[in-house]
């Protein structure tokens, strides 16, 4: 049972502890399994741990105690393990964070020819698929700074499936974008898990959370307070905490 | 238009009295005797005079500076920067040591005392000598342009999978160096002015050319200000240079 249920689980997290430097405990504790071509929504008030959670699945935060294992690869102090796990997790900020000083084509080109060792040519025809895809090829010689909110994210997507990423990490991926392109955003991460790729979302996006998760994680200071189904959570949670919580932002 | 006729004032008022001044002092204005030490023209050839051919000098001096103290800056500014303990104590001794001592030591220590145990020529103990001077100014510019980078740069080279190397190369330090265009070239322009300290261990630069001039023919005020008007042209003409390519980097994002 137990060989069969870790290889289902592409990430597993095991009483990870986060503290940070200003004293905040931001996960405690914390444990999560996320199974291949799962959708998993993340849910809670500001200073929950939720985005920490995401941060600390691509290293990008270290972790005073815990496991990560992504794809069979743990998360340790090993450099090498760190970027192996980081080829494979794509990320999604909610600042977009393109670079500026290159072109929309170069910023998705860029890691597929430095990490993954193509040529230029491979990966421009891999970078204008991904354009196409998420309904921009005409922006390819465009500067971030001349695009919508709502493109930028777009271009950031496509920057992050460009490595062939096994897992997407959205981290509040259009949180900070005007209401009418949020639409296009969550369209293209709903096509995305269409396709089946493995998404940890953090969102305060309840319609997307209703229609996309395969499960919902309600996090309170660094913990999780109820995981269940999105029918589940809204409907009927267990935790009187959780309720207040959806009645207050829906 | 009012600031235009201040500024003439001004200027007319600041003539006069050197005009006056001098007059008073009874000094013979030769500027006749000028030109043939920047150039001659004859029978259609063009000569270099003495002051070029030390502005040539100073040219190369500040040249091979520029390349220098820019490696020394950058590579100081990641030391600093850097997780290496050993890394960051050496450059900050350098950066101290550097900041807290006269150039002009600095120069004399490097031509009269390091010189002759390695063998550097006098060009080069100049060169030497400017470079880790302005390197250590240059470093600090360096470190503030790469520490205003934005730390979401950082999280998404980090996310993508690029080494700390990749990530400085492609997305951090070509940010930071636009950044620092400015102060770079402020930087650059000391670079010349300080050059002509190099006069001091007899370096034939502009500066020694120029003194030598003086010594032989007295004629201090003109010289003085021909050389000065020479540095001018070269540091205006050089912040120009930056400014235009500033304007093409804007242009071009």
């Amino acid at each position: 049972m137990t060989d069969r249920g870790s290889e289902d689980y592409i990430i597993t997290v095991d009483r990870v502890n986060k503290v940070f430097p200003n004293g905040v405990h931001a996960l405690r504790d914390f444990s999560i399994q996320v199974r291949r071509r799962e959708v998993l929504v993340v849910i809670g008030p500001s200073g929950s741990g939720k985005s920490t959670f995401l941060r600390c699945l691509n290293g990008l935060e270290e972790i005073e105690s815990g496991s990560i294992v992504v794809d069979g690869i743990p998360l340790d102090d090993r450099k090498e393990n760190r970027l192996e796990i980081r080829k494979e997790v794509g990320m999604v900020f909610q600042s977009f964070n393109l670079f500026p000083h290159l072109t929309v084509l170069d910023n998705i080109n860029l890691a597929q020819i430095l990490v993954r060792g193509k040529s230029k040519k491979e990966a421009t025809e891999t970078s204008m698929a991904l354009l196409r895809k998420v309904g921009i090829p005409e922006k390819a010689r465009t500067f971030p700074n001349h695009l919508s909110g709502g493109q930028q994210q777009r271009v950031a997507i496509a920057r992050a499936l460009a490595m062939m990423p096994k897992v997407m990490l959205f981290d509040e991926a259009t949180s900070a974008l005007d209401p009418e392109m949020i639409g296009e955003v969550l369209d293209v991460m709903k096509t995305l898990a269409a396709e089946g790729m493995t998404m940890v979302v953090v969102t305060h996006e309840m319609g997307f959370a209703r229609e996309v998760s395969d499960w919902m994680v309600f996090m309170e200071s660094g913990t999780i307070v109820e995981k269940g189904t999105a029918e589940k959570l809204f409907t009927n949670p267990d935790q009187e905490r959780t309720r207040e919580f959806l009645s207050q932002i829906l | 238009m009012i600031d235009i006729m201040l500024f003439l004032c001004v200027l007319a008022g600041a003539t006069w009295l050197v005009a006056d001044g001098t007059t008073k002092l009874g000094y013979n204005w030769q500027w006749y005797r000028v030109p043939r030490y920047i150039f001659t023209f004859e029978n259609g050839r063009f000569t270099a005079g003495p002051l070029l051919d030390g502005l040539k000098v100073t040219l190369e001096i500040t040249g091979a500076g520029f390349v220098l103290s820019f490696t020394i800056g950058l590579v100081t500014a990641l030391c600093r920067l850097s997780g290496s303990v050993l890394a960051r104590v050496v450059s900050r001794a350098y950066l101290e040591i550097i900041r807290n001592t006269p150039l002009l030591v600095q120069l004399f220590f490097i031509y009269f005392v390091l010189s002759p145990i390695f063998d550097l020529s006098r060009f080069f103990s100049a060169v030497l000598a400017l470079s880790l001077f302005e390197g250590a100014y240059a470093s600090e510019i360096f470190r503030a342009g790469i520490v205003s980078i934005h730390k979401g740069q950082w999280e998404a080279a980090h996310s993508l999978g690029l080494s700390a190397w990749d990530s400085y190369r492609w997305i951090i330090l070509p940010q930071a160096v636009r950044r620092v265009l400015p102060p770079l070239t402020s930087q650059a322009v000391s670079l010349v002015k300080d050059s002509a300290l190099v006069s001091t261990i007899a370096v034939y630069d502009l500066t020694m050319r120029g003194q030598e001039i003086i010594a032989e023919t007295y004629l201090a005020f003109e010289l003085w200000f021909t050389i000065a008007a020479i540095y001018l042209t070269v540091t205006v003409a050089l912040s120009s240079v930056v400014a235009l390519m500033e304007k093409r980097i804007r242009v071009a994002t």
